[in-house]
């Protein structure tokens, strides 16, 4: 708006005053019975829902679904699109990138969108954007609710897992792998080494069931009890930790 | 009936009086709320006006509800989670107080961000609101923080393992990241220390923020005046007679004018849109 926009808004908002009436009541009244009735949903929920409170922490044991409030689905869904892209889409721009650009555009608006005009269907540009937006987050938080196994129902961050994948990821959490090792930020940092991409080493299935038969450090304890089938499917996942399954 | 006199001659009407305005006197509060409560706002408002202090409202009940939790919780690794289950199963209605703190966060948050729809689809946070918005924009995502610092509190597998990983999104973040994380975390681990510093983000810091800005934010709203809806009908009845008063001018003009019609010429003193300029 220029200065001349400025001082017509100036003029019609205090001819609009003029013409108005007092806050109270004419505004009160419907503040409060608005307020009143969020602050009884607030409570009509929380005797419908009653709050639970889940496994007590245990940083050794990952057999959980690391879920952040809702609010926050969109953000992690956004992690699971750039997580694994090429050189070009790093998970940067999902952990920091995007959301500060959309940060810096929220406080931004006011600022980009100088123009004299309220009316809604007389701005299409801000129309469009504020429809995107909406559709965007309301979208991303859909997906990030559907998403139980998007990140790992056995608690492991993990998208691709096909059947093998799963079952081994299953036992790689039963059999408390995860109080040694890392695999995409669930787990221990250590004794073990990380996880996470370790099939980018290239080894077969076979080799890795091997290794846990007889781990060679002496630090892992040999697993010695899978049956055949298992040794396959922990095999097959552990060749595939970053390669089919990140 | 006839034996209740209170008459302006009642010696405790008069007492209260006039301390009221001996308070006055000394810090115009009693000026200021009647001018508060009784000064003119536009003739017409939306209900989807009241978001905003249906926030401030919801605001202030998690304040209430977090000062109870407070009195039982204890930011402690070995007892946290213990306090949480005394409070949901043992403290008389601690299960409805953690249920409404816990339901009235996601209330917030939803009733934040529709109240910032209605301000971007009404335009209000034009000329001269714009830092009215900012300081909007700033208490979102202050209300997000409060959200992710509170989670953390509970002490369950979900929350730990959720904010674990929210905490290696921040230090991943360039330059600033491995600083915040370790703020965050109070070390490079997650550890002991970590729990009671986000207790005191969540409880302390970022609250205080919000009060503030909530404060600020309230400011710029009384002094700006509330924005009348863009439809509202005494709008609609202003823009329909400049409206008019174009077309009169149009064709005042049209018979001598082999020259153009200007664009622009209201009767009322619509300011001429100049490009460019600020
Ligand atoms: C007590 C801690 C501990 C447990 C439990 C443990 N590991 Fe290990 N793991 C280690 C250590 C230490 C190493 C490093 C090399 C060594 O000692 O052999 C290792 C190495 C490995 C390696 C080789 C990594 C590489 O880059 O070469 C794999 C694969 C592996 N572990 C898989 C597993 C699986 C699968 C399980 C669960 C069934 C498991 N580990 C349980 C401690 C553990
Ligand atoms: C904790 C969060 C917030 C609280 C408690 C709050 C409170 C309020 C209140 C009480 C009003 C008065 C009018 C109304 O109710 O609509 C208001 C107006 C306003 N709010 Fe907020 N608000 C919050 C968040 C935001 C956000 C996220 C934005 C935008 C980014 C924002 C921008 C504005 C603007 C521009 C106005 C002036 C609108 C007008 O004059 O019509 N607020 N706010």
């Amino acid at each position: 708006m220029n200065r001349g926009q400025q001082e017509y808004y100036k003029r019609d908002y205090a001819q609009a005053k003029l013409e108005g009436k007092p806050f109270f009541p004419y505004a009160v009244y419907k503040d409060l019975l608005i307020a009143t009735l969020a602050i009884a949903a607030v409570i009509g929920m929380s005797i419908w829902h009653r709050v639970e409170i889940g496994e007590p922490v245990n940083p050794a044991s990952t057999d959980f679904v690391p879920r952040p409030e809702w609010y926050f689905f969109f953000l992690f869904e956004l992690l699971k699109i750039f997580e694994g892209q090429n050189a070009l889409m790093p998970v940067i721009m999902a952990t920091f990138i995007v959301p500060n650009i959309l940060m810096v555009l929220l406080i931004a608006t006011p600022f980009i969108d100088r123009g004299p005009e309220r009316r809604i269907e007389k701005r299409p540009f801000a129309l469009f954007t504020g429809i995107a937006v909406i559709a965007f987050l309301g979208y991303m938080t859909h997906l990030g609710a559907g998403s139980h196994g998007g990140v790992g129902t056995d608690g492991l961050p993990l998208t691709g897992l096909d059947e093998k994948g799963q079952a081994g990821a299953e036992l790689f959490v039963a059999n408390q792998c995860t109080a040694c090792h890392n695999v995409a930020g669930v787990g221990a940092p250590g004794p073990g080494p990380d996880l996470t991409n370790l099939g980018s080493q290239g080894q077969t299935p076979e080799h890795w069931a091997e290794f846990i038969k007889a781990p060679p450090g002496g630090v892992m304890p040999a697993f010695t009890t899978f049956t055949p089938q298992q040794y396959d499917e922990i095999g097959t996942f552990l060749a595939g930790l970053g390669t089919q399954y990140k | 009936m006839a034996t209740t006199d209170i008459g302006p001659k009642n010696p405790a009407v008069k007492a209260g009086e006039a301390a009221f305005d001996y308070v006055d006197k000394r810090t115009g509060v009693k000026t200021g709320a009647k001018w508060f409560m009784f000064r003119n706002i536009p003739a017409e408002t939306s209900w989807f006006q009241t978001l905003g202090f249906t926030a401030m409202a919801l605001f202030g009940m998690q304040a209430i509800t977090g000062i109870i939790l407070a009195m039982y919780y204890k930011p402690d690794p070995n007892s946290a989670y213990q306090s949480i289950e005394v409070i949901t199963n043992e403290v008389t209605w601690g299960w409805l107080v953690r249920g409404m703190h816990k339901w009235g966060a996601s209330a917030m948050i939803v009733v934040v961000f529709l109240h910032l729809g209605r301000v971007f689809f009404f335009g209000s946070y034009k000329y001269p609101r714009e830092l009215t918005w900012v300081t909007g924009a700033i208490l979102l995502i202050m209300t997000m923080f409060m959200g992710l610092t509170g989670y953390l509190l509970v002490w369950d597998q979900k929350a730990y393992w959720a904010t674990v990983v929210a905490v290696n999104i921040t230090a991943s973040a360039p330059i600033v990241g491995p600083y915040v994380a370790d703020i965050l975390r109070a070390g490079p681990e997650f550890g002991p220390e970590t729990l009671s510093r986000f207790y005191s983000i969540h409880m302390l810091v970022i609250p205080g923020g919000m009060a503030t800005f909530i404060g600020l934010h309230l400011f710029l709203i009384s002094k700006l005046g509330i924005a009348e809806p863009p439809y509202s009908k005494r709008r609609m009845a202003v823009e329909r007679a400049e409206e008019e008063a174009r077309r009169a001018a149009e064709n005042e003009r049209l018979p001598y004018g082999r020259r153009e019609v200007p664009a622009v010429a209201p009767a009322t003193p619509e300011p001429q849109k100049v490009e460019g300029a600020s």
